[in-house]
This record gives C-alpha cells, structure tokens and sequence, in this order.
C-alpha cells in the first residue's frame, strides 16, 4: 500500500506520529517527575514574568516609574513589613516591595546579556577551536587561557576606572570574563563529539566540513551549553549583585538587587529586613535556576532517557 | 558425584523506570564439583543476573521473589530473608525495604564472598583496582579469608630443620608421585605449609638443578620476636586473637603485623601466577595493572578468584574482551585448573564455539529460564530444545564444503512484557496450542539431559 | 578481463607519538607496507588480532584517513594493473606516474573526490555510536546521498524507502531516532546507508562484533543477499575467522602492521603456511566438542609498534624461527644475559659484562683468560630451542680477555607466491617463490 501513495500520502500515512512531538513529550515526562526541579522553573517563571510586565507593561502591576525608586522624603526611616509596605521600607523610605519588582528586571535582563553573550562567543571560538584544531586551537586556548587568569574583580575595576561607571560597564567586563569558560566547555564537548563514529561515517559519505559542523556537532554540543548556561544564570546574578553591591553602581538612582541590598546595610541592625529580603530574592533566583539546570541536565542525558 | 552448587524456581525481577523487567523467571539450575558448566545465552536471557545473583551482588532494584533458592554446600544462603511475593509486587512493594532486603543478604554472604564463591569479569581492565600492584590485590584476599594459612606457611618455614630439608631433598630426587609424598612428608612432620612453597621451586623454568637445591635448603628461616610467635600462632589455629586485636588497630603496631601477613601474601601470589603460566611472576607481583597485557590481567584475575581454593568459580565472559590466540590459553589453562585442583566452574559466554573447548555440560539459558542442560557431546551432536537447535545452526563453522547460515526468524523478546507460556513459542518452528499457554517443566529426556519444551512428553 | 575495485601498493600510515609539536620522531607503524587488490564482486576477508592494523587497513583503502606513503587504485582494469606491476618492477616510474594520474585515488581533491565517494563507503562495528542520536533515520540513511550528489533531496527520500524494504526494516523506521532500535536493527539501518549511493566497495569494520548470534545470522544472510544483488566487493575485517571464512572468497591474514598471508580462503583456513596463520587457526574455538585438539602455543605478546621487531615482526615468537629472521644484538643480549649471569652463572664465573657493539655484533668481557668459548657453544647448542634468539649466532671468537660474539645479517620478508594464488610473507617459503619464477 505504501508503494502506491505518492510521498506525502506516505508521510501523513506514517505520520501518525511526529516524532520530534514524542521526544519533546518525553523529556517533558522526565522532567516533570523531578519534583524540585518543577518548584525552579516555577520560580524562575515568576521572575521572568516580572521582568516581562515591567519591561512592557509596568503599570499592569501598579508600577509607574520603572527605572528609579520612589524616595518618601517624609518618612525616610526603614520600616518593618505593614499593610502599606507588605515588604516594609527601607533606606529613603524606599518601598520594598515596589523596589524589588523593578530591580527583579534590571537584574534577570542584565543577567541574561551577560550569560547569553559571553555563551555565543565562547561557543563560536571552542567550535572553530575544537573543530578545526592545529595551530587555531593551540592560539585560541592561549588566549582564553589569558582571559581565565584574570580575576573579574581587578578587571572589573580597571574597566570601570577607565570607561566610567555605570551597569552596561559592569555586564561588559563580566562577559569578557565569562566568555572563557563556554570556550573551553564548547571545546571539550567539540573534541569529544568528533572522536565519535559517525563522524567518520560522514566523513566517508563525502559530508563536507562545515556541514559536519552544522549538521552533526551544533545539535550535540548545544544541549549540554544550554544545561551550562540555565545554571550559570544562578551564578552570574550572584556576581553581578555583588560587584554592584560593593559599589560599583552608577551614583544614579537604578534599581537593582545588590545596590538595593546595600542601601540597608547601614541600617542592619534596627531593620534587618531590609538587608535580608533583597538578599533572600537573588538567593532565590540563583538556587531555583540551579535546580532548574539540573532537572534540564536530567533531560539532556541521553543514558537516563533511554532505561 | 558431589553438588556444589543448587538453584531451584530462582525468579529475580528487576524494577526500572520503564517497568518491571524480568530477568530470571525460576531457574533451576546444579553444579557438580569438579566440573565446568557452561551457561549459554543471548542478550536479555538472564545470564549475567544468574551469575550477580548467586553471588549476591545485585543492584538496589533487583528483586528477588520469595520461593527460589540457592543452595551452595547444602547451605540456602536467601533461607533466612523476608522477601517479597510474587503478588505482593503491586501494593506492598516498598523500594527502600528492597534495598535493605538486598544489603542484608550481600552482606551476609560477603563472608563467604572469596572463600566460598569467587567470581572473574568481563573486563579485567576494570575488575581490578588500578592503584593498587597486583601482587596487593592477590595478597589481600587470602589475608582477608585465609589468613591462618599464610601463617602456617611462616610457622613451617621456621619450624623446619636442616636435616629436615635434606630429607626432603632425598625424597623428591627419588620418589615417583613428588606431590603426595611431599604433603604426607609435611603432614606426618607438622610442617603443613611447606609442600607449596616446596613444589614452586620444582617448577621454576629459570633456575638450573644445583640453584633449585640451594633454595630449598635456603627455606629455613630464623625464628621471630616472641610477639610475632604469638600472633602467627594464634592465627595459624584460628584462635581469638585476644590482645592482638587490640594491638592490631594501633597505628603503627598494626602495620607490623599486617605486614608480616601481606608479605607472605605476596609469596603466595607469586606461586599462583606461575602456576597460571605467567613468566617472571616475581617481578609481575609488583606491577600494577596498566603495565600488564589483556591476558595477563585476566589471569591476574583467576588468580584472585582461586586463591582461597573456593567451592565455586563463576567467570562472566572472561574471554570475549581477549584475542583469539590468549583466548585460547585462557581456555587451556581452565581445563587445567578443573582437572589438577579438582576445581568447579560456572562459565557464562554468549560464545557456544568458546564453551565447546571447555565445558563439561551446557545450560542453554532464554528467558530468564534454563531450557536445556545435558552434557556437552548432546547439546551439540544431539540437541532436543527448538531454541537449541537454530543456535547451533546460526554459528558459522569452518568447512569446505560452502553451507548457508540459518537464522532463527524474530528477535529475543522484551523482558518487560514476555510472552505467554513458553517464552520462545512466537519465534518456536515446532509451536503448538498448549505452548502459548503454559510454560513447559523441566523433563529429563535422556540420561542426565534436561528439555523444557512440549515436544518430549506429557506435562 | 574484470577490473580490480581496489590496488593499494606499499600502503604505509604511521601516526605520530607524543612529542612536543611533533619534534619527537616517534611513530606507531600501523600499517606498514601493504598491498593489496579487490576485484569486482569479491570479498576479501581481513583477519587479526588486535592492533595488528586491520582497522586502520579498512579506513586508508576508502581515503577516511590519509596515507603516510604508498599508492590507492580505484577501479582500475586488470590489464592496466598488470602494466602498472610491471612498471613498478622495472621502475620505470614515468609509467606508473600516468597511469595514477588517471587511477589513484590519492590524487583527487574537493569535489571530485567526493563524486569518488558515492563509489565507496564503510559500515562500522559499534551500531550505538556509528549513528547521530539527534538524527531521525531517514536523515542519516539519505545524507550519502545527498553530500554526494547522487540525488536530489526529493528523490533521496524515496529511495530511503526502498532501502529501509531492502534491509528489512518497515517504512516506519524511517521517522524513528536511532535510541529507539535495538542493536540489530542499528546496524540495518547502518548498512542502508552504506549502500544507499550504490557503491562498488564496501568496508565493513567488524559489522556483527556487538550483536548476538541469531541476529548475527540475520545481517550476515542481508549482507551476502544485498552484495550478490547490487553486485558489491566487500572487505569483511573481523577478528571472527568463522564468521571470515563463512563471508569471503579470499582471507589475508595481518600481523603487526602486515599482511603476512593472503589467498583464497580455504587455502588459507585449511592449508594454512606462515607459522603465525598455524597459530590463529588452531587457536579458533569451534563448536565440535570432543575433537582431538592440536594447538600452536605461541609465548609472548604483540609487538609494540612503535619499535616493531625487524625482519619478519613475528621472529620472537616464531616457533620455527631460525638465523635469518630477523634477530639483532638486543635481542640475544638478553637471552645471553640470562645464560650467563642465571641459569648458568656457575660456569661463568670471571665474566663482567657483556655489551654491543652493533646490530650484529656483542662482547663479553672476562676477568681472566678462561676458554668461556668454548662452553658458551655447548650450552647454547642445548639451550637453542628454548632460547631462541641463539640460533642467529655465527660465531664465537675469544681472544684473551674479550669474547666477540658475531650474529648473522637478516633478511626482511617479501610476499612469496607460494602456488596459485596463495602469497606467504616467510623466508621458509622464500625457495618456492624463486622456483616460480
């Protein structure tokens, strides 16, 4: 019967399942089975959603200045958790929970410029580096070996000296310490992925390179770059608040996590809250995108898919 | 003749993620002593699980159901265990009170582990620990189980005269039957111990006649500090060891006593790899395991496993990793084994042609269950099982003439959801209505030749 | 007259050890010094043991890997062969130069090269990574096809069909991803794309080594059915010389980086010359229990191919190795040693050391003037056959207190042609050949 139907007949015929659908039901069976990894994306959702709305809609959530604190001159004291301020109040009268909101998108938008970009130049230099090999690669390891002794802190401060302060420098010298590490993460899964066979069998076929490349190595390198990047988003929100919390920021009033954390500091012992919760929300973000990571590992490894 | 080795109804399912897959569905299966048993099986008939299990060496979601046994020397080592029964499975399963189920009976059997049951791996790359020299791994295990013969060895040496030892001289360049003599010469003197250490300097390749002697005569040994008497003589008679195992956990005292126990070890260790046919086994007992070749750290392996002379020796694969020509030593040198040290072995191999060069008998396992046994002239001239007869069909033997390989039509079945009745009716020639239904017994056929199938007799 | 799908002429691959940028001069001697033809329709088994280059044999003979040295023909006729021999014998290497102009298969780049390889293509050993898991089925049988230009991506998908039909596989496969097969079915879907562009030759790299013996029957039958239909020579490696034998029309057999026998099988299987193929073939486990076994018990093991044994590579283990093999003074200063420092030290007393002076020469040195010669002879005449590099020694001359110890020069190994179409790589055989000639 087959025989008879032109192709598409046949497709359609066959097709009575699609089985990049299947696939994606079944990783999406192994991961929702994972009961803590569900709780991180939830809670990454959540901030991502916050982000989204502040971004375009800030006055769907009561905010009408997205990109400062609101200073009360009138009653500047920190306050504790009440009906007006759910989250209390801190340094200049700041509302807590207004603050958070905001920075919550200031934070995740930087956050993510910072991992997607240092991960797309990382992945680009350990493929061609991995890949091609030789001469290249023995350069291009060098040079990321030179980027990997740098410490982000002195670089951080270097870059800032000179360009001036302001949140863009601080992501920007962040992304060159991070590009590095995807290089040398792309370059291994490069390497191993080309000692496989079929790569061999397509050399064989008469596959050129660059299709090899496209075709055989992009799609296995990538999923274990996305696991690297969904967990280093926990890490990369833990640096970035702590460069901005020690004083990095720009004099300028933006909202964000670390420099809202520091606005309390001087208050912690009369009004710890105020030190605590913007602390707890980046702790939050960075341990739920952790455990998101690790149900995605879950997913990716191809050994505990096939039981 | 003597049973070692006793399985009967042993049915081991194991729990996956993907459902209960079900590797052995009641095994019955007897090893006598002095024979090698070959174990034959495709992937998915259960063969390796037979191999973990009587070794109590399953993993955590490896249940084992209640009703089958094993016996090793009379012995059931799941008699005392609460497991689980087949219709509790649904309800009352519980993975934790599995896996405490399972610890219970690994540990009650890693006693006998290595003095009893001993066990060779696929990969000697991996079944053996890479940072550790191989004379070590040799040495540990006897000090581990036998410890009280390394010491009788140490008395015997120092026991033992000059005049003695002429004796022995005397004796071995007349006698005809060296062996028994020695052990009677030793056993009538109180000088157990000494016939090994005696006959592997007979058999030494690189010493003239004159330097043979010479090491003889050179056994003798001073007697040792009055503490080390103690120790070695309380633990050559097995007695508690009373204030030694106190000195023994003290840091440094405790190296001293281990030592004089490991070093012997070692001695030992290095008669054993001669006796395996491993050249300079001197110097071999300090190498570790990456200097080694795939056949010398296979027998590096047996070694291991019959150092303490246990009852029963299982090999898992133990030559599909090795050449044809090392594979072939190894054969040998089993054959050898079996027939000087009256040994018994379980050999499991997908290989029929490997299990022909060595076996005594064959169980053809599928299923998770033994369809056919018999010795190894009939499974092969004269086999009865279906299954049996397109395996042997499907091996490629060397003729002259040309021949067409005949396979047998479908594939091993899932063992997470087998087939009705007799596992092999869907792929079976000779399938009949009753097949689908029931799954055959065991019938002895012929004399001492077992069939599951309802081709050969009522049920 | 048939053409010859394969003509491989002194085929050499040495790949590079260690070393800092390649400045150590070390190499592993793979493959070293192979010849090799394949007519069309015809299956050359390729035997041995591991690391013996079989392998690596298979991927240089389809351009997978690059030769260090050496010369590839693809579908030559035999009449050009036959004067490209000729040539090769004269040295007239003008000939030989046109003549691969035309054929070689070393000369092609880019695009012709790869129009070359819908001609040619290799199935692999292991079916769990021989296949892209992020693939679908029909992708990796279609992408020879494609990456060739044998066919348009239209038509390649419904030639996928066909092939899934050919191999035994239902049309529904061709949607699934390899991590849904077995290991059987794997592997069918590896040989659909290996035959997917039609070639003429086909490497098959121990296709059956990981699959069970009823499958193995299967894919064995399919191969033999698919070679006779499509008319494809096959090179059939494997280290199962039953399963060889039961596949090919001729065997060669390789050792340490050579091919040390070669002809049609059941000369090879049955009457089999070179020491080392007696060897193999007794060893081979047979499912005939109870048969009278006679084994060749070889000692030692392969050679490191970084410093292979000179002259004839199996000389140290050879059972019937004798003075022209390939012996050097390393090798008997061991065996010398051993005698006179162990075994037999007591006759020797008053020697201090012994060293070499070249590849064929060592000297002994004593304290005294003692005729150590003489009692050195006797004891190597008795200790010949254990020890067997001694049957190289020439001479032994002492004069006063020095010994000169004098070995005899080797002779490295051709492929003699010992009857019809059996050639053997051993000097034993070396008189045959010059009769033939």
């Amino acid at each position: 019967m087959s025989k008879e139907l032109g192709l598409i007949g046949r497709r359609n015929y066959l097709l009575k399942r699609n089985p990049r659908l299947d696939e994606l039901k079944i990783s999406f069976k192994i991961f929702f089975s994972n009961p803590t990894a569900v709780a991180g994306l939830v809670i990454t959702l959540l901030y991502f959603i916050d982000t989204f709305l502040v971004q375009f809609f800030p006055w769907a959530i009561g905010i009408h200045d997205p990109n400062q604190y609101i200073i009360n001159p009138y009653n500047p004291v920190p306050t504790p958790p009440s009906p007006q301020h759910p989250l209390g109040t801190t340094y200049g009268g700041i509302d807590l929970l207004d603050a958070i909101l905001k920075s919550i998108r200031v934070d995740v938008e930087y956050t993510l410029l910072i991992v997607l970009s240092g991960a797309l130049i990382g992945l680009v230099l350990g493929l061609v580096s991995g890949f091609f090999g030789g001469i290249m690669d023995e350069i291009l390891m060098r040079i990321t070996d030179i980027f990997f002794s740098i410490p982000y802190l002195v670089l951080a401060i270097a870059i800032i000296f000179v360009l001036g302060r302001s949140l863009d420098i601080v992501a920007l010298s962040l992304i060159i310490v991070w590009w590095p590490l995807y290089a040398r993460y792309a370059r291994g899964q490069t390497l191993s992925i080309k000692q496989m066979t079929f790569i061999e069998a397509a050399k064989a076929a008469g596959t050129r390179d660059f299709w090899i490349m496209f075709r055989h190595i992009i799609p296995n390198v990538l999923p274990p770059i996305f696991v690297q990047i969904s967990l280093d988003l926990g890490v990369v929100v833990g640096v970035f608040s702590t460069l901005t919390f020690i004083g990095f920021s720009p004099t300028a009033n933006i909202p964000e996590l670390g420099y809202l954390t520091s606005l309390g500091l001087n208050f912690v012992s009369i009004a710890p809250w105020a030190v605590i919760i913007p602390g707890l929300v980046i702790t939050i973000f960075a341990l739920a995108v952790n455990l998101m990571g690790d149900g995605l590992r879950d997913v990716i490894d191809p050994r505990r898919r096939s039981v | 003749m003597e049973t070692v080795l006793n399985i009967k109804e042993l049915k081991v399912w194991f729990y996956t993620r993907r459902g209960i897959f079900r590797a052995l569905n009641g095994v019955n299966l007897i090893l006598r002593k002095g024979e090698v048993l070959g174990i034959a099986g495709e992937s998915g008939s259960g063969k390796s699980t037979l191999g973990l299990s009587i070794m109590a060496l399953l993993p955590y979601n490896a249940v084992i159901i209640k009703g089958g046994s094993i016996y090793i020397k009379s012995k059931n080592t799941l008699e005392t265990f609460d497991l689980f029964d087949e219709s509790q499975l649904r309800r009352k399963f519980s993975m934790r009170k599995n896996r405490r189920i399972m610890n219970k009976i690994s540990n009650s059997l890693s006693k006998l582990r290595g003095k009893l049951v001993s066990m060779v791996f696929q990969e000697p790359m991996t079944s053996l620990n890479p940072l550790l020299q191989v004379g070590y791994q040799i040495a540990e295990t006897i000090v581990a189980h036998n410890s009280s013969y390394l010491a009788k060895r140490i008395l015997s040496r120092i026991k033992v005269t000059n005049s003695d030892l002429k004796e022995v001289l005397n004796l071995v360049t007349s006698s005809n039957n060296v062996e028994d003599e020695l052990k009677r010469y030793a056993k009538n003197k109180g000088l157990e111990g000494i016939e090994s250490q005696i006959l592997y300097i007979l058999g030494r390749k690189d010493l003239s006649r004159t330097r043979k002697e010479r090491a003889i005569l050179t056994l003798k040994e001073k007697k040792k500090n009055f503490l080390t008497m103690n120790y070695l003589k309380r633990v050559a008679e097995n007695r508690s060891l009373g204030i030694y195992s106190i000195l023994d956990r003290l840091p440094f005292v405790k190296r001293f006593f281990s030592r004089i126990l490991l070093k012997e070890g070692y001695r030992r260790a290095v008669e054993l790899l001669s006796l395996l046919n491993i050249p300079h086994a001197e110097k071999v007992v300090y190498m570790y395991p990456h200097e080694l070749s795939g056949g010398m750290r296979q027998r590096v392996a047996i070694a291991i496993a019959i150092s303490n002379n246990p009852d029963i020796i299982i090999l898992d694969e133990p030559t599909s990793a090795l050449d044809v020509i090392v594979q072939n030593q190894i054969l040998q040198l089993i054959s050898e084994l079996k027939s000087k040290f009256n040994l018994s072995f379980i050999f499991i191999s997908h290989d029929l042609s490997v299990l022909a060069e060595v076996c005594d008998r064959i169980a053809i396992m599928y299923g998770g269950r033994i369809v056919e046994v018999a010795p190894i002239d009939k499974i092969f001239y004269e086999p009865l099982h279906p299954y049996t007869k397109g395996l042997i069909k499907a091996i490629p033997k060397i003729t002259k003439e040309s021949m067409t390989l005949e396979s047998i039509p479908g594939t091993v079945p899932d063992m997470r959801n087998p087939p009705s009745g007799c596992m092999f009716h869907p792929r079976c020639p000779y399938a009949m209505e009753i097949c689908r239904k029931q799954i055959p017994k065991s019938i002895e056929y012929n004399k001492d030749h077992f069939v599951e199938c309802f081709l050969y007799g009522e049920q | 007259m048939t053409n010859y799908i394969i003509a491989a002429y002194d085929l050499k691959k040495y790949f590079p050890v260690g070393g800092f940028l390649f400045s150590s001069k070390q190499t592993v001697k793979a493959v070293d010094g192979v010849n090799i033809k394949i007519k069309e329709n015809e299956v050359l088994g390729l035997v041995g043991e591991t690391g013996c280059g079989k392998t690596t044999l298979g991927k240089l003979l389809i351009r997978l890997i690059e030769p260090t040295s050496g010369e590839i023909l693809f579908n030559v006729p035999e009449e050009i062969i036959h004067e490209y021999e000729q040539a090769l014998e004269n040295k007239d290497y003008k000939k030989t130069g046109k003549i691969s102009k035309q054929y070689s298969l070393l000369n092609k780049k880019g695009s012709e090269l790869r129009k070359l390889r819908r001609y040619m293509n290799i199935v692999f050993q292991d079916p769990y990574s021989s296949l892209n898991p992020r693939m679908l089925v029909k992708d990796i049988i279609a992408e020879p096809m494609l990456s060739t230009g044998y066919a348009s991506k239209k038509e390649a998908e419904d030639i996928v069909f066909k092939l899934l039909e050919e191999v035994g596989l239902t049309p529904e496969f061709a949607f699934r991803y390899p991590h849904e097969l077995s290991g059987g079915q794997r592997q069918r879907v590896a040989l659909a794309r290996g035959i997917s562009t039609l070639p003429k030759f086909l490497v098959l790299d121990e296709p059956t080594s990981a699959l069970d013996v009823s499958v193995q029957a299967q894919i064995l039958n399919l191969i033999n059915e698919i070679k006779r239909k499509y008319s494809i020579s096959l090179l059939f490696i494997s280290h199962n010389i039953s399963v060889v034998h039961y596949m090919s029309d001729r065997i060669a057999i390789m050792y340490a980086g050579r091919v040390v026998e070669e002809g049609d099988k059941n000369s090879v299987i049955f009457d089999a010359k070179h020491p080392y193929s007696k060897a193999l073939i007794s060893a081979i486990p047979k499912p005939e229990p109870l048969r009278e076994k006679i084994f060749v018990n070889l000692q030692g093991e392969i050679p490191n191919l970084i410093n292979p044994p000179k002259g004839c590579r199996f000389h140290p283990r050879c059972p019937v190795a004798f003075e022209l093999c390939g012996w050097t003074a390393d090798e008997v200063l061991s065996d010398l040693e051993y005698i006179i420092m162990q075994r037999y030290a007591e006759y020797f007393k008053g020697i201090k050391s012994i060293s070499i002076e070249d590849d064929f020469t060592l000297n002994i040195l004593c304290e005294n003037s003692n005729p150590f010669d003489k009692r050195l002879l006797e004891i190597i005449e008795k200790e010949k056959n254990e020890l067997k590099s001694l049957v190289s020694i020439k001479s032994i001359k002492q004069e006063s207190q020095n010994i000169r110890v004098e070995l005899y020069r080797y002779i490295e190994p051709s492929m003699y042609k010992v009857n019809g179409s059996v050639y053997v790589r051993c000097l034993l055989y070396k008189n045959n050949d010059e009769k033939q000639r």
